[in-house]
């Protein structure tokens, strides 16, 4: 899954709007403060917190 | 209405939706997003993008992100952008009332029939206000409780069934531009007669 540089560049996670990052497997974007992942599904990125797993 | 009620209603809609709304909602979406002054390079989030009914309209030399509650509906729009190959279009599922975007990332927000369908309207506008840029531009296209007779009837009437499909017909227009804390510039109907109001407005933070 690729996400576009700029878009990247504006989202924030939605639970503490603090900085997001893709993962290393590039399969969701990691809030390290809150430790979840915001899965994508079907190249739609969620970022719904009740739909994110713990970042391990 | 909670949020996954919400989410039910939505993913139920999404293979009727464009066949059922594009009669109701597309021309006044059409006239909103045309008379927005969108000016090249402008970034603009749509806010309640559903299936997407709205990306056709939007210029191509902008940037536009599309959000919504419902990955069943973001998946139709996401057709619709591949289809167009509508470069310049990306979709994502959000919590209007908790957006996942920093703040004053947009010049522009556009929201369409999505502050009645939401438990708290005020909570989405705090929202659009956070990551609108100062003096950017709020565009507005959804129902307001009626001051005429006749269609104050008619809501009373359909109000339970609007309800049932989580529609509240009861949010008062200017206690609404009050609370949000908008500069309206402009306020109108497409008709004399009609269900839907267009805001125009400026965001003064």
């Amino acid at each position: 899954m690729t996400i576009d540089k700029e878009l990247l560049e504006i989202l924030a996670c939605p639970k503490c709007k603090g900085k997001i990052k893709l993962t290393e497997k590039k399969d969701g974007l990691a809030c390290e403060r809150c430790r979840l992942v915001y899965p994508v599904k079907d190249d739609i990125p969620v970022m719904l917190v009740d739909e994110a797993a713990a970042l391990k | 209405m909670e949020l996954e009620s919400i989410k039910k209603i939505y993913a139920g809609y999404s293979s009727v939706y464009d066949a059922l709304f594009k009669r109701f909602f597309y021309p006044r979406i059409k006239h909103a997003i045309t008379y927005m002054d969108i000016k090249p390079g402008d970034r603009i989030l749509d806010v309640g993008v559903g299936t997407g009914l709205s990306l056709s309209v939007f210029p191509r030399y902008c940037s536009v992100v599309g959000i919504d509650l419902s990955t069943e509906m973001l998946r139709k729009a996401k057709q619709k952008i591949d289809e167009n190959r509508l470069d310049n279009i990306k979709v994502l599922s959000m919590d209007a009332m908790s957006v996942g975007f920093k703040d004053d990332s947009f010049d522009k927000v556009f929201i369409s029939h999505v502050v009645s369908v939401v438990p708290d309207p005020y909570k989405v506008m705090q929202e659009v206000k956070r990551v609108c840029r100062k003096g950017g531009q709020v565009v507005i296209v959804n129902h307001f409780k009626s001051k005429n007779k006749l269609l104050e009837t008619v809501e009373k009437i359909i109000n339970p069934v609007c309800k049932k499909i989580g529609w509240r017909s009861d949010l008062c227009l200017n206690e609404f531009i009050d609370k949000s804390g908008l500069n309206v510039k402009e306020k109108y109907m497409l008709k004399k007669i009609d269900f839907w109001h267009i805001l125009f407005a400026t965001n003064d933070k």
